[in-house]
């Protein structure tokens, strides 16, 4: 029950973002200073990640390929999977780790330190002040790492593909347009979106809510790690399952 | 690096020396496998459906016939997919859980105390820790496996129409037990690696409150980064073994 009642918090929370974004807009300049911290802070992380990525992709799918002597479609597998799945997932966890993990403790350090009071005191709204940027700088700076991500684990991919399988990079690039459709690429975009959404909302969620000290901070910390990992696996077949049947529904494929 | 390096190093040269503490390392082994085991099923439940829908989209793709998906999705599962999600879950639970636990100890002078009484803290905090992670890790690869190919092919029996004769048939060509064997050494790996990074982070803590929460975000990214460099190195090293 108790996961219940936290799922309905956690929404509420959302509802009411969602709220004081439509009726009251934060300054603009607040979330650009956020998405440049979020962007700043992880494209290291997700760049390697990135890279590492789309070399394993490679390595598991080059001696498969073998076997059916389809090596050519390579570069397209690995780079369609990487769209369409394994990156937003990748962007998702790393995100998590780092500006989840930090946002959280943040906004719990504030609200422990009664700094949160302080502003409700001074007559400003605390949501539109300090959680909206956040949550916008997040999402809008996850589709930047995405982007970058994907460069990496192309470029990964890429290496591995002349290192290990023998394709050269002309060869790994030639079958990405024919295999990575734009479906594909809606479908990533989504599901990079909705990612993080629930990053965004959990992570100022639970640092917002944190109570009892540096102890709340920390457990409000673990608490976002675990839930946005859990959430974001759910998201992932949610999204995956919807789109294959509106899909199939639309006659794409 | 170094310093980091100086701590594996210690802790190996612990492991063998007394006193043994089973009763600690019973009590993290608690907290690793058991208490972790019911998210771990339904994380990688999860991921195991979405990769079999996906592995049968792209082989629509490429080669026109799905009839190879469930071997293809069983490969993915035993060799990457359960251990590397069971792994990165670990990391937030168990990782950042161990940094800030660590971390407290470390800026309220607990380990400083724990000097003075004359305990290694390494040998008193990270041995039973280490032990625990990597046969936690063991265990919970195995158990994540199974569920992964139990989901797969519940999900092929009922979605893409694959009875689960067929998927076993289909998953007995492309994979072996080499795989799974496989795929315990790389939890073991990931066992090995959580514990170190983040008791790392924690000795080495900052002042004050934040300082912790630095701590665990900082652990839990490096291990999330170091997890995904061993499995490439795994991976390629594993693949040029079999070629």
């Amino acid at each position: 029950m108790k996961i219940v009642n936290e799922i309905g918090r956690t929404l509420q929370f959302f509802f009411l973002i969602m709220e004081t974004m439509i009726r009251r807009p934060c300054a603009r300049r607040e979330v650009f200073v956020q998405i440049w911290k979020v962007t700043e802070q992880s494209f290291l992380t997700t760049g390697m990640a990135g890279f590492f990525v789309g070399a394993i992709m490679t390595v598991q799918f080059t001696l498969q390929m073998k076997e059916f002597g389809a090596l050519g479609f390579l570069g397209g597998l690995a780079t369609s999977g990487t769209i369409r799945e394994v990156g937003p997932l990748l962007i998702a966890f790393m995100l998590a780790g780092k500006v989840g993990a930090y946002t959280s403790a943040e906004l719990g350090t504030m609200r422990v330190t009664e700094q949160i009071d302080a502003i409700r005191c001074l007559g400003a709204d605390p949501i539109q002040e300090i959680i909206l940027p956040r949550f916008l700088g997040i999402i809008v700076a996850s589709f930047f790492l995405l982007g970058l991500g994907l460069m990496m684990s192309i470029g990964g991919g890429m290496l591995m593909g002349a290192l290990f399988a023998g394709v050269n990079a002309e060869e790994y690039v030639r079958h990405i347009p024919t295999i990575v459709t734009s479906v594909s690429v809606v479908s990533g975009l989504i599901k990079c979106f909705v990612f993080a959404l629930l990053l965004a909302t959990v992570c100022t969620y639970k640092g917002y809510s944190a109570t009892g000290g540096a102890k709340g901070v920390g457990l409000a910390v673990v608490g976002t790690a675990v839930t946005t990992m859990v959430g974001i696996v759910v998201a992932d077949w949610l999204t995956s399952f919807i789109g294959e049947s509106v899909l199939r529904a639309a006659g794409v494929y | 690096m170094t310093a980091f390096l100086a701590l594996v190093a210690e802790t190996l040269r612990e492991i063998p020396r007394r006193p043994y503490r089973p009763s600690e390392f019973f009590k993290q082994l608690h907290f690793v496998a058991n208490q972790s085991v019911p998210m771990v099923i339904f994380c990688v439940c999860f991921a195991a459906m979405v990769t079999i829908l996906e592995s049968s989209f792209h082989m629509k793709i490429v080669i026109q016939n799905d009839s190879m998906v469930p071997g293809f999705a069983a490969m993915l599962i035993l060799r990457e997919l359960a251990v590397v999600v069971t792994a990165l879950l670990m990391t937030s639970r168990v990782g950042a859980g161990l940094a800030a636990e660590v971390g407290t100890m470390a800026i309220t002078e607990q380990i400083d105390a724990l000097k003075m009484l004359g305990i290694r803290p390494v040998q008193y905090l990270v041995v039973p820790r280490l032990l625990a992670c990597v046969i936690g890790m063991v265990m919970l690869g195995i158990i994540a496996n199974i569920t992964c190919l139990v989901a797969a092919m519940w999900v092929s029996d009922f979605y893409l129409g694959f009875a689960p004769g067929t998927f076993i048939t289909s998953m007995n060509r492309f994979v072996g037990m080499s795989d799974f064997l496989g795929a315990l050494v790389k939890a073991a790996c990931f066992g090995f690696i959580i514990p170190l990074v983040s008791c790392y982070f924690g000795f080495n803590c900052e002042k004050g409150a934040e300082g912790v929460g630095r701590a665990t975000t900082k652990s839990v990214v490096a291990s999330s980064v170091a997890i995904l460099v061993v499995d490439f190195l795994l991976a390629y090293l594993f693949s040029i073994l079999k070629a």
